[in-house]
């Protein structure tokens, strides 16, 4: 039996990563319509009891349960936001990856700069999760070794393509020892882009920071 | 002169003795609520100041929902999950760290946490250092918060 063709192994790893979004996807709706739903239905029903509590021992305690179950309900929607941040679906890649950027900060103290020129198109569902998942990874390198207090994104829309372009003015890295070594982090995003018909190119100057560019082919102008 | 917290003044004589590069505060906002840095000292920006953890994520967060220390030997070699799930680790490029939690008015509300740029021992002295710190802090905030000037820190 011959080597799959290049065809097939791309048709293969397509279908893996499709797969495992929609998986993704179906326990983020599970966690959010399901446990997040019955987790509330106790909330609401534990408040109602305790109006009638008077033992102050006993208020004290439901109390605690209250706050034991608004905490899991806000780690539920949290978790099923980040499987799959539910803006992507509706609003599309910019409204969801400004969501996100908010919460990128939060978490990791850097700013985050959005900046959008041209009309927004809308794109398929497919699409959208590939550019969130490889601005995702930019922006996750950037926090792990760019050493950065701010990142600009830009999307600009033309009537043929979307560029969107992460700049993370950090510290920079020698492009020649990321082609020479393995960064699986970096082939992914090349990968997934080439798999939705556009291409990822990454460019970088030590001092200077570094700049992921995604570029993706609008299929009805 | 503008005021200095003695919370800060406390921090900086243990980054002294330890000769740590990085010692931070982390403070709860309410009970279950996100963890913020409010005090720190050595750091290389600000970006401490905009990290929020949720409860139980981060360093931080994870040592007031376990109550327990947390000991990093070597970042990011030595951690268990993502190196992205250890944000202050990130911000100040720490590769050693150790973080006690502080009891602030009987309640688990905080951590002390001190860092290393370069990777260096966790020894029992160290530790002990640290958590003579977070009693001396827990005191500080005790006294501070009967005389009413604790504020809104808490």
């Amino acid at each position: 039996m011959g080597e799959p063709s290049k065809q097939s192994k791309e048709a293969v790893i397509s279908y893996i990563i499709q797969t495992q979004e929609e998986e993704m996807k179906r326990i983020s709706y599970e966690l959010h319509e399901s446990v997040g739903q019955t987790l509330y239905s106790f909330y609401t029903g534990l408040q109602f009891i305790q109006s009638g509590i008077t033992d102050n021992q006993l208020k004290r305690f439901a109390e605690e349960m209250e706050q034991s179950l608004e905490r899991s309900i806000k780690e539920i929607q949290m978790v099923s936001v980040e499987l799959h941040p539910p803006t992507l679906s509706t609003l599309g890649i910019y409204p969801a990856l400004k969501s996100y950027a908010k919460q990128f900060t939060a978490t990791f103290g850097i700013e985050v700069e959005i900046e959008e020129g041209g009309k927004e198109k809308k794109l398929p569902e497919g699409q959208n999760v590939t550019l969130f998942r490889v601005c995702q990874e930019a922006l996750h390198n950037a926090a792990k070794y760019a050493d950065t207090s701010f990142i600009k994104i830009i999307f600009t829309w033309e009537a043929d393509c979307l560029k969107i372009e992460v700049k993370d003015f950090g510290k920079g890295f020698q492009i020649d020892e990321v082609q020479t070594q393995s960064f699986p982090g970096i082939q992914a995003m090349k990968e997934r882009m080439h798999l939705a018909g556009g291409e990822c190119i990454i460019s970088s100057l030590v001092g200077e920071g570094t700049e992921v560019t995604m570029v993706l082919p609008l299929l009805n102008p | 002169m503008a005021y200095k917290s003695s919370f800060l003044i406390e921090l900086e004589k243990l980054a002294q003795e330890l000769q740590s590069s990085f010692a931070g505060i982390a403070l709860q906002d309410g009970a279950g609520s996100d963890v913020h840095w409010r005090y720190a000292c050595g750091n290389r920006n600000e970006k401490y100041k905009k990290i929020s953890v949720r409860y139980g994520k981060g360093i931080a967060g994870k040592v007031i929902s376990t109550g327990r220390a947390i000991q990093v030997d070597e970042f990011p070699k030595s951690i268990t999950g993502k190196a992205v799930e250890y944000p202050i680790m990130l911000a100040e490029q720490l590769v050693s760290a150790y973080a006690v939690p502080l009891i602030l008015a009987g309640q688990l509300k905080g951590v002390l946490l001190v860092g290393y740029h370069q990777q260096t021992e966790i020894t029992q002295t160290l530790k002990d250092l640290v958590q003579n710190k977070a009693l001396r802090i827990e005191d500080l905030y005790l006294s501070e918060s009967q005389e009413g000037r604790t504020g809104d820190r808490v």
